[in-house]
C-alpha cells in the first residue's frame, strides 16, 4: 500500500474517525437510531450536494443550487393545490431546466460556470420572489400528507428521507458508473481536450451535468418544503456552502474528474457529525462556528489529493 | 569551470541521468544531441537548477554547488534560453527581461518604468532587435520572442561578475535563416564572456558551431566528439545506438498505396492566417507526410481535417462524399482518428483506465439504452493490448501512468479498433524512447497494409522522408513542393529544408 | 480602431454607459448628483472588498473569505475604537490603523493556509470565511455594536460636492491600488503569476511569497471596506459582510477581469461596481419592482461577460 493509494481512503477514515471520536466523548452519540437520524436530517443538504457533485466531477461549479432549492419551495407550494403529487414532475423539470441554462451559458457564451450559474441563480432569485409576492407561503397539511406524506416519517426506525436519498444515491451513482453520459461526464473532468479529440460530443453533456444539478437542487427543495410544510423565497438560504463543502471533503476535487457522488454521501456525514459533534462536545453557540471552519481546513488538507494537482492555485 | 562529475538522477521508476560526465571551458560553445526521451531535458534542467542532481557533483570553478532553484543558478551565472515559450505573454518585453530583478529599477517602492525601459532597450541591443521594450509580449512574432528571450538571459552579463554559461534550447527551431546567422554571430561575440550550451537536433548547425559535442542515449552520455572529428551519420548512429537506415524506419515494409481508392480529399481549402488553397488527395495504404517549420500551419490542416477547425473556403469530400458539418464526432463517425501531438493532453485522458480510454471514440458501439457493456469494453481492451503488446497492469490500470510508448499505443488503439481507416498522426513519436519509435513505425506500416490512410507530422524530417510514401512541403500555409517518396528513391534532407525556410 | 480588440476592451465602459443614457431616459432624474452620491455611497464598502479581490483573481486564485474577513475587521475596529475613547479626534484614530493590521493578519493567515497546506484557495478562503465569521460572533457575542462618533459618522454626513466624504477615500484607496498594480514589484508579480505561474516560476519569482503577500494585500483592503461599511450604517456586527462575496466577485469579472488571471485591473474592477450599483439604483429609480432586480442583474452580468471575454484564445471554459 503506498500513500497514493491510501491517498483515496482518506475520507472515509476521516468520517469513522470522527465518528469514533465524538463516540468517546459521549457514547450515546454511537447509538444505531442517533445516527440513522442524524443521517436523514442532512437528506436535503445531501441531495443538493448530490446535484452538485456532478458540475464539480467536470470541473465547474453551480452556485445556483441554493437559488434553485429556494424558488422550487415557492412553486412546490404554488403548484401543489393544482397537481397534487405530479407538482412534483412540475417542479423537478423546473430545475432541470434552469440548470440547463446555467450549462448553456457556460458553453455556448464561455461564460465560466462560477459566474454563470450564480446569474442564473439570481434568475431563480427573482422568479421565487416574485411567484412568492416576496412572502412565506404554507401548504394545505391534508394536501400535502395526500401528495407527499411519504416523504416523511420512518419505517422501521429508518426515516424516509435517508431512503429517498439513497435511492437518489444509487440513481446518480448509476449514471456515473453504469452510463455513457457519466463515462463522459468523467473524460470531461480528467482531460476535457481528450474528450474533445475523441470526437465526443462534449458541450451536450456539460450541459447535462449542470441540468442534472439544478434537477437535484430541485428535489432537494421540494423535500425540503415538504419538511416544513411551505415555501419562501429564503427558506433553503444557508445550503449552499456547506453542500460544496460535502462535495469538495467527500474528496471531489474542484479540478473535476476523480471522486464522485459516494465521496459526496461521505462528505456529507462528515459536515453532519461536525456539526452534531458540537452539540456533544458543548461548543457554545458562539464558537461553532470557529470550529467549524478550522475543522474544515484540517478535513480538506487532510481529504484532497495533491498529487493530480501540478499548480494549487 | 562548469563541469558535472558522475550526475545522477532518479524519478519513481526512470534512471534518468546515469553518471553524466560534463565540462564546458571558459568561452567554450558545447553541443548536446540527443534523440528525443534521451535525457537531455533532464541534464539541462539539473545544469540551470529546475531539478537537483541526486548523485555526483556539479562543480563551479571546481568548487561543488548544488542550485535549489532556477534563480540560485543565475546567481551563479548559469542562465537558460527556452524555446519561445517561456516568456509570459500578458506582460511588457520589459517586465519580461527583468522579472524576478525588478529591484534595482525601485525607488521609494515605485518601478522607474523609464529606467528600465533604457536597460531593456540596452538588452535588447545586444541581439539587435528594434522594439518597444512597453510591447505586450503576445504581440511578438516567434523569432522575436526566441530573441527577447536571449536577451533575458543576458541581463547576467551585467548582474553576474566572472563567466555566463548559457544554455540554448533548439534556439534556431523557429528562426528564418538570416536570423539563425544573426543568433550563430552573436553566441561567437559573447565567447568572451559567456560559454554556451547548444542543444539542438539540426545536427549540421551543432557541428558548425561546437568545439566538443555531447551525444546521449538512454540517460548516459555515449560520446564526445571534438570538433573537426565530427561527422552527421557518425553522430545520429551513437544517437541510436546502431545505423539508421532504411531498416529502422521499416522501409522494407513500404508497399505502394492503392491509387484507384481515395480516402480523402482536399480541393483548395483556405483559412485566412493558417493555411492558403489546400488541395491533397490520401489514398488507401498511403502515408502523406506533411512537412515544413513550427507554425508553417501543418497542424492547422490537421485539426481542419478532424473537424476542429472549420476552412472558410474550399470544398473537403471523405470517402468520395462531402464532409459535411464541422465537428469533430461527425468527422469520428465518419472513419478519421486523430494522434494529437500533445499526447497528455489531448490524447489520452490520465486519471481515467486504459479500456475507457480505448473505448472514448466509440462508446455508441458497447452502449445500450444508454448503458455501458463494460465487460464487452474489457474484452476489447484486452485483446487490444495483447495485439500492441501494451505494457500495462491490466486494461483497468491508470492511462496516466504507463509510459510514453504505452499511452501512444492505447491512442492509436482507440482508433484502429474503432475502424477508422485515415488516421492523422501528429508528431506520433515525440518523447518516445527508440524501442517504442520502432513500434510506432511497424503500427504505421500495418496500417498502411490494412488500407488505412495516414497523414501524418513527423518529428524529424528523417521520419518524415522515412515513413511517408508522399511528402508535401508546407510554408506559410501553403504546399510549396511535392515529393513522391518510394523506397530507394527518397529526397535528401536539404532538399525539404530548401523548400521549407 | 473599432477592432474586435478594442471592444473587448471598452466593453464594460460600454455596458455601464448604455445603463446610465437608458435610465436616465427613463427617468430624467437618475442624472443627478443626489442619485450619483446615493449610487456612491452604495457603491464604496464594495468598491474596497472588489479591488482587494481584483488583486487575488488576478493571480488566478480566488479569495471567497471577505465576509468572514469583513465581519472580523468591523467589530474589532467598532471594538478598538469603543476602547480607545470613541473619537476619531482622540487615540480613537488608533482603531483605523489597528483595524488595517487585523485585515492585513487575517488576509496573511488566508494566504498561509493556502500556500503551506497547499489547499486551493478556493477551499482555503472558504474556510476562512467560516473562521472569519465565527470569530466575529465569538467577540460580539450576537450583538450590535453601535458606532455612533459624529466625527467618524461624517465620512457619510459631511459631503463635499455633493459627495460624502467617504466616496473620496475610497478614490484615494483606489490610486493606492492602481499605484500597487501598475507601478510596484508586487503588482506587476500578480499579473506574472496569473499570466504564467510555472514561468514566472522559472525566471526566479518566489511565487508562493507572491501569493502571501497578495492575500494580505487584499486583506487590508477588506479592512478598509469594513470600516467604510460602518461608517456607512453606524453598526459594526456580524452580518456586515453579508453578501460581500458574491457582489464583490460578480462586480469583477463584469469589469472584465478574467478568473482565470493575468488580465484586467482596479479601473476594470471600478466599472464593475458601478454597474452592478447602477442597476441597483436604477431599477429602483425607474420603478421596477425590486424583486426583478437579482435576475437582470443576472442577465446583465452574462452579457457583460460575453462581450468582454476574448473566445478566439480560450479552448474550453470550466
Amino acid at each position: 500500500m503506498t500513500l497514493d493509494r491510501l491517498k483515496q481512503h482518506f475520507p472515509w477514515v476521516t468520517l469513522v474517525v470522527l465518528i469514533l471520536i465524538v463516540g468517546a466523548m459521549d457514547p450515546n452519540f454511537l447509538r444505531p437510531q442517533n445516527l440513522v437520524e442524524l443521517a436523514g436530517d442532512i437528506a436535503p443538504l445531501f441531495i443538493m450536494a448530490l446535484g452538485m457533485t456532478l458540475a464539480i466531477y467536470i470541473g465547474g461549479i453551480d452556485l445556483s443550487a441554493q437559488s434553485v432549492a429556494n424558488m422550487t419551495t415557492v412553486l412546490a407550494t404554488i403548484t401543489l393545490p393544482l397537481f397534487g403529487v405530479f407538482s412534483a414532475l412540475v417542479v423537478i423539470a423546473v430545475g432541470f431546466l434552469f440548470g440547463a441554462v446555467s450549462g448553456l451559458v457556460t458553453t455556448r457564451l464561455k461564460v465560466p460556470s462560477f459566474i454563470a450559474t450564480l446569474a442564473v441563480g439570481g434568475i431563480a432569485l427573482s422568479v421565487g420572489q416574485f411567484a412568492s409576492g416576496q412572502r412565506a407561503l404554507y401548504m394545505d397539511a391534508g394536501q400535502r400528507d395526500r401528495a407527499f406524506g411519504w416523504m416523511l416519517g420512518s419505517t422501521a426506525g429508518i426515516p424516509h428521507e435517508l431512503v429517498l436519498s439513497l435511492v437518489l444515491l444509487a440513481f446518480a451513482w448509476f449514471i456515473q458508473n453504469r452510463m455513457k453520459a457519466g463515462r463522459i461526464l468523467k473524460a470531461v473532468g480528467a482531460g476535457e481536450l481528450a474528450a474533445v479529440a475523441s470526437g465526443l460530443r462534449v458541450d451536450r453533456y456539460k450541459i447535462l451535468a449542470f441540468a442534472l444539478s439544478g434537477m437535484f437542487a430541485a428535489i432537494a427543495g421540494l423535500l425540503f418544503s415538504v419538511k416544513l410544510s411551505g415555501g419562501s423565497p429564503t427558506l433553503a438560504e444557508g445550503f449552499l456552502l456547506p453542500a460544496i463543502v460535502a462535495v469538495l471533503v467527500g474528496g471531489t476535487p474542484l479540478t473535476g474528474g476523480v471522486g464522485g457522488v459516494l465521496n459526496t454521501l461521505i462528505g456529507a456525514m462528515i459536515v453532519a457529525v461536525v456539526r452534531a459533534s458540537m452539540l456533544y462536545l458543548d461548543i457554545p453557540a458562539t464558537s461553532q462556528q470557529i470550529f467549524f471552519g478550522i475543522v474544515l481546513i484540517v478535513a480538506i488538507a487532510l481529504t484532497i489529493d495533491r498529487s493530480k494537482m501540478r499548480i494549487v492555485k | 569551470m562548469f563541469e558535472l562529475r558522475k550526475v545522477e538522477k532518479r524519478f519513481p521508476g526512470v534512471h534518468a541521468l546515469k553518471g553524466i560526465d560534463f565540462k564546458i571551458g571558459r568561452g567554450e560553445i558545447v553541443g548536446l544531441v540527443g534523440e528525443n526521451g534521451a535525457g537531455k531535458s533532464t541534464l539541462m534542467k539539473v545544469i540551470y537548477g529546475a531539478y537537483q542532481h541526486d548523485g555526483g557533483e556539479v562543480l563551479v570553478d571546481g568548487k561543488p554547488v548544488r542550485f535549489h532553484s532556477p534563480r540560485e543558478a543565475m546567481d551563479r551565472g548559469v542562465g537558460m534560453v527556452f524555446q519561445e515559450q517561456s516568456l509570459i505573454p500578458n506582460l511588457t518585453v520589459m517586465e519580461n527581461v527583468f522579472l524576478g530583478y525588478e529591484k534595482q529599477f525601485v525607488r521609494f517602492g515605485k518601478i522607474d518604468w523609464k529606467r528600465m525601459a533604457e536597460a531593456t532597450r540596452h538588452q535588447l541591443e545586444k541581439v539587435k532587435l528594434a522594439i518597444d521594450p512597453a510591447t505586450v509580449t503576445s504581440k511578438l512574432s516567434f523569432a522575436q520572442r526566441q530573441l527577447v528571450e536571449l536577451a533575458k538571459v543576458l541581463t547576467l552579463e551585467e548582474r553576474v561578475d566572472g563567466n555566463l554559461v548559457i544554455l540554448l534550447d533548439e534556439p534556431t527551431s523557429v528562426l528564418a535563416k538570416e536570423e539563425i546567422e544573426l543568433l550563430f554571430t552573436l553566441m561567437r561575440d559573447l565567447r568572451k564572456r559567456a560559454s554556451f550550451i547548444f542543444v539542438s537536433h539540426r545536427l549540421d548547425e551543432v557541428i558548425e558551431l561546437s568545439d566538443r559535442i555531447y551525444v546521449m542515449k538512454d540517460g548516459a552520455v555515449v560520446d564526445a566528439v571534438e570538433s573537426g572529428k565530427a561527422e552527421v551519420e557518425a553522430i545520429q548512429r551513437k544517437m541510436v545506438g546502431r545505423d539508421i537506415n532504411r531498416e529502422y524506419y521499416r522501409e522494407e515494409k513500404q508497399r505502394p498505396y492503392d491509387e484507384g481508392k481515395v480516402l480523402l480529399e482536399l480541393d483548395a481549402i483556405s483559412l485566412p492566417g493558417r493555411y492558403k488553397d489546400i488541395s491533397l488527395k490520401l489514398h488507401a495504404g498511403e502515408v502523406l507526410c506533411l512537412v515544413g517549420v513550427e507554425g508553417a500551419g501543418r497542424e492547422a490542416i490537421l485539426r481542419t481535417v478532424f473537424g476542429l477547425l472549420a476552412p472558410q473556403t474550399g470544398k473537403m469530400s471523405i470517402h468520395g462524399s462531402p464532409a459535411g458539418a464541422v465537428s469533430a464526432s461527425q468527422r469520428v463517425a465518419h472513419g478519421i482518428g486523430y494522434v494529437p501531438r500533445e499526447r497528455k493532453i489531448e490524447g489520452i485522458v490520465s486519471g481515467m483506465s486504459v479500456f475507457e480510454n480505448m473505448t472514448l471514440s466509440q462508446m455508441d458501439k458497447y452502449t445500450r439504452a444508454g448503458v455501458l457493456d463494460i465487460a464487452a469494453e474489457r474484452k476489447l481492451a484486452r485483446d487490444w493490448i495483447k495485439r500492441l503488446s501494451i505494457k500495462a497492469s491490466s486494461e483497468n490500470a491508470d492511462c496516466g501512468n504507463l509510459s510514453g510508448g504505452n499511452q501512444q499505443k492505447v491512442v492509436l488503439a482507440k482508433w484502429r479498433s474503432g475502424g477508422s481507416d485515415i488516421i492523422l498522426l501528429d508528431h506520433p513519436t515525440r518523447g518516445l524512447d527508440i524501442g517504442a519509435k520502432e513500434d510506432v513505425y511497424d503500427m504505421v506500416r500495418e496500417m498502411s497494409a490494412a488500407g488505412v490512410g495516414v497523414v501524418l507530422v513527423a518529428d524529424t524530417l528523417e521520419e518524415a522522408i522515412g515513413l511517408s510514401h508522399t511528402i508535401a512541403v508546407v510554408k506559410d500555409g501553403e504546399i510549396k513542393k511535392w515529393y513522391n517518396c518510394p523506397p530507394g528513391a527518397k529526397p535528401s534532407l536539404y532538399d525539404l529544408i530548401h523548400y521549407m525556410i | 480602431m473599432l477592432t474586435q480588440d478594442n471592444l473587448q476592451k471598452w466593453a464594460p465602459l460600454l455596458v455601464l454607459v448604455v445603463l446610465v443614457v437608458f435610465f436616465t431616459a427613463v427617468n430624467p432624474n437618475f442624472l443627478s448628483i443626489r442619485n450619483f452620491a446615493r449610487i456612491a455611497i452604495a457603491s464604496t464598502p464594495a468598491l474596497m472588498i472588489a479591488v482587494g479581490v481584483t488583486f487575488v483573481i488576478l493571480m488566478g486564485s480566488i479569495d471567497l473569505s471577505m465576509e468572514g474577513s469583513v465581519a472580523v475587521c468591523a467589530v474589532l475596529f467598532a471594538t478598538f475604537f469603543a476602547a480607545l475613547g470613541g473619537s476619531l479626534a482622540g487615540p480613537g484614530l488608533l482603531a483605523v490603523p489597528a483595524t488595517l493590521l487585523v485585515g492585513a493578519v487575517f488576509g496573511a493567515i488566508n494566504g498561509l493556509v493556502h500556500v503551506k497546506l497547499r489547499i486551493p484557495s478556493f477551499m482555503a478562503s472558504l474556510s476562512m470565511g467560516f473562521v472569519g465569521i465565527g470569530l466575529s460572533l465569538l467577540i460580539t457575542g450576537g450583538d450590535r455594536i453601535l458606532v455612533e462618533d459624529p466625527l467618524f459618522r461624517s465620512l457619510l454626513t459631511v459631503r463635499l460636492g455633493g459627495f460624502p466624504l467617504m466616496t473620496y477615500v475610497a478614490i484615494v484607496a483606489l490610486l493606492a491600488g492602481w499605484f500597487i498594480q501598475n507601478h510596484t514589484t508586487i503588482g506587476r508579480n500578480f499579473y506574472a503569476v496569473g499570466g504564467g505561474e510555472d514561468l514566472a516560476h522559472a525566471s526566479g519569482l518566489n511565487v508562493n511569497k507572491v501569493r502571501v503577500i497578495c492575500f494580505l494585500i487584499a486583506g487590508v483592503f477588506y479592512a478598509l471596506g469594513a470600516m467604510l461599511a460602518v461608517a456607512q450604517i453606524g453598526i459594526a456586527e456580524t452580518v456586515t459582510g453579508r453578501n460581500l462575496m458574491f457582489v464583490s466577485i460578480t462586480s469583477v469579472v463584469v469589469g472584465g477581469t478574467a478568473l482565470w488571471g493575468g488580465s484586467g485591473g482596479v479601473w476594470n474592477t471600478l466599472i464593475g461596481v458601478l454597474i452592478v450599483n447602477v442597476i441597483g439604483n436604477g431599477m429602483v429609480v425607474i420603478g421596477l419592482p425590486s424583486y426583478v432586480q437579482d435576475g437582470v442583474l443576472g442577465l446583465l452580468v452574462i452579457t457583460a461577460v460575453y462581450l468582454s471575454t476574448d473566445r478566439r484564445s480560450l479552448s474550453f471554459v470550466k
